[in-house]
Order: structure tokens, then sequence, then C-alpha cells
């Protein structure tokens, strides 16, 4: 922000998609409000340069002069406010200028969340709480993104709220977590990952266990709400949840569950207006259903890139961005030192069940698991609970409700010797006994 | 004597009240002391006028047996002290052939139980007196007798038996036979609080206790004259201030028609115009100009016809929840969550009054029928008894021994029977109560003792077993 300055780039060039590249790269033009995409092809990387003007990557400005490097997959949009000239090195799949962004809305929403914010500060309020919705491939996450950045470049303190399973932003897949916003995310790394709190869920989509996908929403949002107790800052900045792209059936009644559980003040409703009029129709009055388009951007990620952009999130929690800064370890784990469970049993046919009870009791129950082969590759947390806490009900209420400390992969399994060789991001011993299994496979190859 | 009584008639009759012949004493020694037999006519009378002549007689009979003076040797009266404060009678002088079944020793001192003073007033082996004038029987009636030693109930009960020649012990007082030089103060502990030196007694009505203090909603302190201690303020005080709310309570609601929102979906937004926002509150202070959203308003996605309605056939529910005039009225989320858990009450509420509303409820709520949520049922089945029974009202009140001349009231051995007395007209005990006395009494049998106007009658319950099939 210091950075900034209010004067429009004087070396402005001619308005045009592509022009002559300089120094190894092509050079692009950006007129004011529109905005440069690329995708970064498989295998390449891509450095992009601001030689003048301003620009922002999802809301987080560019240093003039520092080469940002992308890598393959990436796709990514510089827009600007005041016109820029860029340049990019490197191979892209496409590379084109557009004039057609739905930025000037996106900055309206904010604007208007600023001023719940403001308000807020001024009557000793909370802040606003969003919630971020839509189909897939839509853009929650860059929205998000987008709003949080521009909240916390105001100096507010905004909570990510993230609970999409399957793509989350802030730890590995199969996780809810949120995530106190300090800095605006780095443009390549995204927001930098300093204790954000992290529930285990076990499986990429709601689906597999809605009981327990709500009941860590409402973990989530009581923690929240003791936070902003505490914290004033907090409190007046508000969260912004994103949410996973199933909006139909149960993954439409998660929504409301969340809205309710985090009582959210408005709902950003991407790209559909049959969700937009149910919500509208489902949520009381006094929430604030406002509808956006999507940014003409948006590509539609296929199956095969989804699990990808998992393996990498994975990758990276291990071994750091790009796979060079962090250094796991591997040691042996004796299988009498942990305990493994798996959230929910599988389910039984109802005919068979006891007189008066109910399914849903199975799918909050934990289920110990006992070390086999099959658990080779598998993804476990490292649940916080503490291990000398015994008694069966009480515990298995904690171990669900107790956030996750941390990840391990199982890579090999010796059921002779009674022990799984483990990849951790810690030196051995492991900070906790209970661990909990997910649906998710890691396989270290890289 | 004689000569003066023919002189003055008058004075006679005063000498002949204040100093008693010898034939007079022989007279009234030799007389029958039996109470006139009373059939049951008494109680069924036929209002004729035969039977009431009869039925007269026997009670004058009977009145007159009652009224008539006793008549005791004075060196035969063993001479006692009535102590309101302790409700105990002590012995003055040398105890006579009934201490071998009644009384105990206290420091030193032979005492009687007011009920046992009582009954040897009424066979005239002692005279109680009170600061320094004998009692009347009618007084030590008045006197003896109440709410914390014996009722009048229990005494005709333990009179009754004595006469029949039993030897009957308060039930609670078996501990204070043993420790017969406990101190004074114990002893009165054991006259007041009668409950206090019966452990068995007080341990058994423990939980009941604590359940109906749950039940009421209360929480069992156990020292009530320690609230003033300054250790005890610490948990006072955190109760007593109010607890903040988990979520801060918003009074207040967005004022959107202030906060503008780029909405698409709203009416007319297809040529809304947004204004440029204050730069104040965008980043780096920019500067944007106004924004048309009717462009923007043809590129949204419209599924809406076919698929709206798909889900409304799916789900059914086409209103929307804020048609509800009550919904409306909220103006945030905690008053619409506290709307929608209030109806979510009402609807359990909504099940039949009979059912769930009066005194029996069902064992199991259906909801509750979980494996994991049994321990609470049965939690809720000790909480929720039909109707806690008043531990003081049913209790065991006598042991009763057969008249055996080796008897010894350090050791009396086991009771033939235990005594439960109670009134014909009060309430019959419930199974709780009958079960709980047999359970307290142990192996030796319970009796129930019915008064009904002075008419005693016994009662006990026989356990048998069901018979089996045998293959």
């Amino acid at each position: 922000m210091s950075t900034e300055s209010p004067e429009k780039a004087g070396d402005e060039g001619p308005s045009s998609g592509g022009a002559a590249g300089s120094a190894g790269g092509s050079r692009f033009d950006l007129d004011k409000e529109t905005e440069l995409r690329f995708e970064v092809e498989a295998g390449e990387r891509v450095q992009l340069e601001l030689l003048s003007g301003h620009g922002e990557v999802f809301g987080s400005e560019l240093n003039r002069n520092k080469k940002y490097t992308f890598g393959p997959g990436s796709k990514i949009a510089v827009f600007t406010w005041q016109g820029c000239s860029l340049s990019l090195s490197g191979k892209t799949e496409v590379a084109y200028v557009s004039k057609d962004t739905p930025m000037l809305l996106y900055l309206n929403t904010h604007a208007a969340l600023e001023q719940m914010r403001r308000q807020a500060e001024r009557d000793n309020e909370r802040g606003p709480r969003v919630m971020v919705v839509g189909p897939t491939d839509v853009g929650k996450t860059t929205l998000c993104r987008l709003l949080l950045n521009y909240a916390v470049r105001l100096g507010r303190r905004p909570t990510l709220v993230e609970l999409d399973v399957g793509q989350s932003s802030v730890s590995v897949p199969g996780t809810m977590s949120a995530l106190y916003i300090e800095r605006p995310a780095d443009v390549e790394e995204g927001f930098s990952v300093q204790a954000p709190l992290v529930f285990h869920f076990g499986s990429t989509t709601p689906g597999t266990n809605i009981k327990l996908y709500n009941k860590l929403t409402s973990c989530l949002a009581e923690v929240f709400s003791q936070r902003c107790e505490v914290n004033r800052k907090a409190s007046v900045g508000g969260c912004i949840i994103n949410t996973c792209g199933w909006v139909k059936g149960s993954g439409y009644q998660a929504l409301v569950h969340c809205a309710s559980a985090f009582q959210v003040d408005v709902v950003l409703v991407l790209d559909q207006e049959r969700l937009y009029n149910e919500l509208k129709r489902d949520l009381p009055h006094f929430v604030r259903v406002v509808l956006l388009p999507k940014s003409g951007g948006v590509v539609e990620r296929s199956k095969d890139c989804r699990r990808e952009t998992r393996d990498d999130k994975i990758r990276e929690y291990f071994y750091g961005f790009r796979g060079s800064s962090f250094y796991p370890h591997a040691f042996d784990v004796r299988f009498s030192d942990v305990r493994i469970y798996k959230i929910g049993a599988p389910s039984i046919p109802d005919s068979c069940l006891p007189l008066g009870m109910s399914q849903d009791d199975t799918q909050l129950k934990l289920v110990p698991v006992s070390p086999g082969r099959d658990l080779t590759h598998h993804v476990l947390s490292v649940s916080c609970v503490e291990d000398d806490i015994e008694g069966g009900e009480s515990r298995s209420r904690g171990i669900l409700e107790s956030p996750v400390c941390g990840f391990i992969v199982v890579t090999a399994v010796d059921t002779q010797a009674q022990v799984m060789t483990v990849l951790a991001p810690a030196p051995r011993p492991l900070p906790r006994h209970t661990l909990l299994i997910m649906d998710i496979r890691f396989i270290d190859l890289k | 004597m004689a000569t003066n009584a023919i002189q003055s008639e008058p004075v006679r009759i005063d000498f002949c009240d204040e100093l008693l012949s010898s034939s007079k004493l022989f007279q009234s020694r030799s007389r029958s002391h039996k109470i006139p037999v009373r059939g049951q006519k008494e109680f069924l009378p036929n209002d004729s006028e035969r039977q009431k002549a009869r039925l007269q007689k026997i009670l004058d009979e009977h009145w007159t047996t009652v009224t008539e003076e006793r008549v005791e040797r004075v060196g035969n009266l063993v001479n006692a002290e009535w102590i309101p404060e302790k409700k105990i009678v002590t012995l003055q002088s040398r105890a006579g052939k009934f201490w071998q079944t009644m009384g105990f020793s206290d420091g030193g001192k032979q005492c009687l139980y007011p009920e046992e003073a009582l009954y040897l007033m009424e066979c005239g082996n002692v005279q109680v007196f009170y600061q320094d004038l004998p009692l009347s029987i009618q007084e030590g009636y008045e006197s003896f007798l109440s709410a914390e030693t014996v009722t009048y109930l229990q005494y005709q009960v333990f009179g009754h038996l004595k006469r029949l020649g039993y030897v009957v012990n308060r039930y609670n007082n078996r501990l204070c036979n043993k420790k017969s030089t406990a101190s004074s103060e114990v002893s009165t502990g054991r006259h007041t609080g009668e409950n206090k030196t019966n452990v068995q007694y007080s341990s058994l009505n423990y939980p009941g206790q604590i359940y109906r203090q749950i039940f009421q909603g209360k929480i069992p302190r156990s020292e009530p004259d320690s609230d003033g201690a300054p250790g005890r303020h610490w948990w006072t005080n955190i109760t007593s201030k109010p607890q903040p709310d988990l979520f801060q309570p918003s009074v207040r609601c967005w004022d959107f028609s202030c906060i503008i929102f780029p909405d698409l979906g709203s009416h007319g937004a297809d040529s809304a115009c947004l204004p440029p926002p204050d730069p104040s509150l965008l980043p780096g202070a920019l500067q944007v100009q106004e924004c048309h959203m009717a462009h923007w308003c043809r590129n949204i996605d419209l599924q809406q016809e076919h698929s709206s309605k798909q889900t409304h056939s799916q789900n059914g529910r086409l209103c929307n929840i804020n048609d509800d005039r009550m919904v409306h009225q909220c103006k945030n989320w905690d008053e619409y969550l506290k709307l929608v858990e209030e109806r979510k009450s009402q609807q359990h509420n909504n099940r039949p009054t009979h059912l769930w509303k009066k005194e029996v409820l069902p064992l199991a709520y259906s909801r509750k029928c979980s494996s994991n949520r049994f321990y609470f049922i049965l939690y809720d089945f000790c909480l929720l008894p039909p109707r806690l029974p008043d531990p003081e009202q049913w209790r065991i009140d006598f042991n009763l021994y057969q008249p055996d001349p080796e008897f010894k009231k350090s050791n009396p051995g086991k009771p033939s029977t235990r005594l439960c007395v109670c009134s014909f007209d009060g309430v019959v005990p419930d199974l709780r109560a009958l079960q709980q006395l047999s359970f307290q009494s142990g192996d030796v049998p319970m009796t129930f003792a019915v008064v009904d106007h002075g008419d005693i009658s016994f009662y006990s319950f026989k356990d048998f077993k069901l018979p089996t099939d045998v293959y």
C-alpha cells in the first residue's frame, strides 16, 4: 500500500492486444480497467514483469520490475485499474487482453463490505460475514481472494473460512479451515499460511459425510465467534466464506446451514440465478443475497486437473512451494504407538438397525482402523486431541471437534514388523498419537 | 375417722377425698382393671334403640374404667423428671423391673424415652415430675407425644404391643444403646435429628434427596452455613455474572438501502447504474467510474426456468420463508434462530397431551432411542420417578422382640419384626416406599401397623417366587 501512488502511469503505451516483446518476452500494454489473461502450458514456466503503471493479480499488487514466475497449469489474470504495461516471457497456452471483466462489480461489492466494516467499527458491532456461493468453476476462490486482498490492503483483518473440501486454498484437500488474513496474498504463492485452524473432514466431497461437514461448519463458526469476542479487529474484519461448488440437494442444505451457523450478513451468488432465487427464498430477509456475474476469464477445470491441483497442494504441504523450501522427514511408526480412526461407520440398511435407532448416528462415529497394507499412500491427519483423554463418548466427540495439528502420509506398511513408514513435516516423534484417515491418497513421485 | 365422719357430713366428704380408707383402698385394688371388650357394632351401628342402649352402656363402662383413680403404693412408684429440652425422662430413684427391657443410660443417668415413660405412667410404675410437680397422665400425653419424639399413632401401637408383652424398641436407637456412655452432646443430636444417628438410614435416603434437588433444579450445597466464607465466592461470582453471549448480540440490522451491492438479481438491475464508490473505501484510493449493470445482466446463467421446476417437485417447498409474518419481524439471526428453535420445540409439543403431559410419562422418548443415548434414558428414568416419596413419611419406627426373660438391651439380638406405623386415613405407601423399607429392614420382616381410630391392624408382605417350568 505504501508503494502506491495515485499518479497515473505516465508512459502508457498505445492500447494494443499484444505488442512486440522486449527482452525475450512479449509486451502487453493494458488500458485502464482491462485485464491480461494467460495460462501456462504444462511443463512450462512463465515470467511476468510489470514494466510501468499499476497492476494486480486477484487483488495483490504487482511490484514494478520484479519477475514473477508462474508454474505449469497456472491460470492468471492481471488486472489494471489505471493501465499498465507488462512483459511475459515463457510459453503460454493463451494470452490475451480482455476488456470484459466484472471487476468493477466486484470492486463495488468490496466498497459495500468496507462500508459495513466502517459502520461496525463505529458502532462497536461485528463486521460483515460474507458467504460466497456458486456452482463449480465460476471463480469463487478468486473472488474470495480478491475481496480479502482489498480488505487487508485497507488495514482490515478479515478471516478466510475455507469450506471447499475438494480444492482447499489453505490446507491439504479434505479439510475445512479458517485463516486469519494479515497481509495480502503473495502473487505467486497465495495467502501465507500461518497458524490456520484446520479440521479434518477426510474426503474431497461433502457428500460422503454431510453430517460431519455440517458439524465441522458449526465448529468453525463457533471458534470464529470466540475469536471475534476477544479480537476486535477480527470481529470488525468479518469473514469471507468460500464454499463448495455443490449447490443441489444436500449441498444446498449445507449452504443454508452454513449461513445460519455463521450468521452471515451477505451472500454473494456467482453466476446462477436459480441458486440466487432459492437462497432468497430460504434465508431470512435481513440476509442480503447478491447475484454477481462470473468473469469471462474463468475456465472449466477437468477432473484430472482438479486431482492434480489436489496432489500439488499435498506436495506443497510437505515440500513447500514449488517443492523447494521444505524437507520432510521419513521415519517408522509402530502400530502400537498410534491409534488410527476413520470418521463415519459404513451405513447399515435400516432394517438391520435396532428399533428406534437412526442412521445418522453412524456418520459421526469413530471407527478404529487396524493398520494394514491398504493404508499405504493414505493421508492421515494428526489430531490435536490430547492423548491421555480416555472414555468412549467424550473422547470420540473430542476427536471430531479437535483441530488438526498436521498431516502425514503413509509411504509403506510392514505388517510383519508392525510398523509403517510415514512422511512427516517434522522429525519424530509424532506430536500426538491419534490419527484420522483420509480417503485421499498421495503418491510421492516427484 | 369414722366418728369424725358421723359428726359432720361435709367435712367427711373432704376427708374421704384426702385420706383413703383401707376398705376403699382394698376395693380399688381388687377391682378389675380390664377395659371392657368392645365389639364391631360400635363402628357399624344399625340405629336400633336396643343396640344404641347397649353401645351406650359399653361406652359408659369404658369411660368409668378410664376415669377411675389409680391406686399404687408410693414405694412401688419410681420417681422421674421430665426434661423437655432433651425430650427424655431421667429417673430420680432406682428403676424397677422394667429396666430390663426399657430405658437407656446417658452420662451415668438412667433415662427413659417419652413413650416408655408414658407407658410406665399408665401402668402405674413411674411418677414423672416436672418442675417438682407430678404430671398427670393427660399431661403426660400432652407433653411427651410430639412429632419430634413419637406421635400419638406410634404411641398407640407401642402401647398396644407393650401391653401384649412384646419388647418394643425404637428402630433407630440401636446405636445409642451400645454407646451408653456417650456424651450428652451426642445424645442431644440423636434425639433431635434421628437421621444422624442411623447411618444406614441416612445413606439410603441420600440419593433420593440428590435426585430431587437435581429435579427441582437446585444444586446440592454441602454446607449452607459456609456461604460467607471467602473461598466460596469465586463460583458464586461467576454464576451471578451474566455470561457474555457466544455470538455477539447484534441488535442492529444492516441498512442495505444505504449499502449498495451490485446485485444483478434485483428488480431493475438491467437499467441501473452504480455510482462510483467513495475512493476512501477502495484500496489505493482508486477512482473509478460508474458501473452500468445492464451489460452483465445478459451474461448471467439463466438456468432458472427448467431447474426451478425440478427442485420444486423434489422438495415441495414453494414458499418463501420471508412470507411468514413472524420471520419477517425478525431483525437479525439471533431472533430468527430463536424463532426457529421455538417452532421446533412446538412441534415436539404437538404430541397428544394424555401421553406426554401427565404425571406418567413414557419411559423413553422415541427420538432418544439410540444406543449411545441409552445411558441418558436410564438417567432420565432415575430422575423422573412418578412421585418422589418424602423420606420422612415412611420409615421404620420400632423393633419388636418376642418376650424373653433373657432379653438384654445391650444385645437384643435380631428383632422378630420391624414396624412401620401408618394411619388408616393416610396415603397408602407406594411400591417404592415398600421396597425401600424392606430393603432397609434387611432380613427382618417388615410389618405395617395400621391404626384406625384406636384399632390396630398389622399387615405384612410375604415374598414368594413365581413358579417356573421345570423340564
